[in-house]
């Protein structure tokens, strides 16, 4: 554990790390929400506002590993602040955006950026320093649950903020939440030993991680997480209509996917204080490709949606506290944060592949069943390659830098 | 405190907790969300 000001307790860090998963990714998950007004206001094609979001999701993974080295070598307070900044210029920007250029640089860059410094990589590095390694998996369970209400609670928020005041104004507003970072970032300037001197290097500690097959199999892990829950959110409503429920059917799907990932997120952050973390990595992976098997095998009905998209809520976003957990208790702490950005890319690929590959199969085989084995297939990939992870902590040569 | 008091405590705030997620859960069936599930798709 890191010592800091008094104030700064691990439950002050813990709160104030959860708020801001809870703001950065809420008001994230809103983007589509503007695609209809934007898109009709500017005669721009649908495609060009996806592009931009597309082009975030890649600049959030991508910048995740440089923002985690940034809040390992110069602290994690500043790194959330210059994001926060980032990325309430980018929304603010984005309401102004006349051209699609201006908007690929503000929806896409600047907040993508914005992205990579207040969430997952640099926050759970913070709380992952001032938590005993007995309550860490707890710690970072109900930080991954504060990013999962923010999924849950605020596109309800962003829909009514729109119809109340316009699509400009929701923006603004929604920038004004996400300016609520930076106050917060203050309580995660933590004084962490900046990196570097007689230390391990962040090319060695690189070098380090790659040549561990664990960390390998961590990365790969994540990006079938990445894949599957961005084919699902993206296109299991679409799934269900061609199946013949209504639209309605898929958002509730979709509601209920949100709500029980706040539990899952929590239950498996607290399973992984007591329990072998590669093997409950192992277990989700494995259920997920289980319960996708079982929803595609029996008979579609409202009650197999609703149970379906619970139980995949549940094992939505488990894998956070539990991967980043495990690179904490192998690598150490010192760069925690670097090392999950790298992890977190993984997933982000994954991600641009699930959302991409599912539309793309159905548009060549007019069905998703092709998208549907894949995932279940990349899951059995998924639980076997956690199941050897070897999660003890490295142990390093005598006088090599730690 | 007295444990008496604080799992009263407990018990409100998980009660308050549980109203927030089900109102939350029922503004997801507004019909302005609903029309824009279609962008949602689009941008995940």
């Amino acid at each position: 554990m890191n010592k800091s000001s008094s104030w700064r307790t691990p439950l002050v860090i813990l709160v104030a790390g959860s708020i801001i998963l809870t703001l950065a990714m809420g008001v994230r998950h809103t983007g589509g929400l503007f695609l209809q007004p934007m898109t009709a206001d500017h005669g721009w094609s649908r495609e060009t506002f996806s592009f931009a979001i597309a082009l975030q999701n890649l600049v959030w993974g991508l910048g995740s590993p440089f923002a985690g080295a940034l809040a390992d070598r110069h602290g994690a307070g500043r790194t959330i602040l210059g994001a926060a900044v980032l990325y309430v210029a980018g929304l603010v920007l984005m309401s102004q955006a006349a051209s699609p250029l201006a908007f690929d640089l503000s929806a896409g860059v600047l907040i993508g950026l914005g992205l990579s410094g207040t969430t997952f990589a640099v926050i759970m590095g913070v709380i992952g320093r001032h938590t005993t390694p007995a309550k860490r998996s707890l710690a970072l369970g109900i930080a991954s649950a504060g990013g999962s209400f923010g999924q849950f609670a605020v596109l309800p928020v962003g829909q009514m903020l729109i119809s109340a005041y316009g699509w400009q104004s929701a923006l603004i507003l929604l920038g004004c939440g996400v300016g609520l970072i930076a106050p917060l970032a203050y309580a995660m300037a933590d004084g962490h030993q900046p990196a570097g001197g007689a230390g391990q290097s962040v090319r060695q500690a690189l070098h380090e991680a790659g040549s561990e097959r664990s960390f390998h199999y961590l990365f790969w892990g994540y990006f079938v997480c990445g894949f599957q829950t961005a084919f699902i959110m993206l296109h299991l409503p679409s799934f269900l209509v061609d199946a013949g429920f209504t639209a309605n059917a898929g958002m509730t799907a979709v509601a209920l996917i949100g709500l029980f990932n706040i539990f899952g997120s929590f239950f498996f952050g607290w399973g992984g204080g007591r329990y072998s973390k590669k093997n409950l990595l192992s277990l989700i992976y494995g259920l997920r490709a289980i319960a996708i098997a079982i929803f595609l095998i029996v008979p579609l009905s409202t009650a197999v949606v609703w149970v379906f998209a619970a139980v995949m809520g549940l094992l939505w976003l488990g894998t956070v506290p539990l991967t980043n957990g495990l690179i904490a208790q192998i690598f150490g702490l010192r760069y925690m944060s670097m090392l999950t950005g790298v992890v977190f890319l993984g997933h982000q690929l994954g991600a641009f592949l699930g959302a991409w590959l599912g539309g793309r199969i159905f548009d060549e085989t007019g069905s998703y069943l092709v998208a549907w084995l894949i995932a279940i297939g990349l899951s059995v990939v998924a639980a076997l390659c956690s199941w050897p992870i070897n999660e003890k902590p490295l142990v390093r040569p005598a006088g090599a830098p730690a | 405190m007295s444990p008496r008091l604080r799992w009263f405590l407990a018990g409100v705030g998980a009660a308050l907790a549980a109203l927030l997620l089900a109102l939350i859960f029922m503004a997801y069936q507004m019909p302005e969300l609903l029309l824009d599930w279609a962008n949602i798709r689009y941008c995940g």
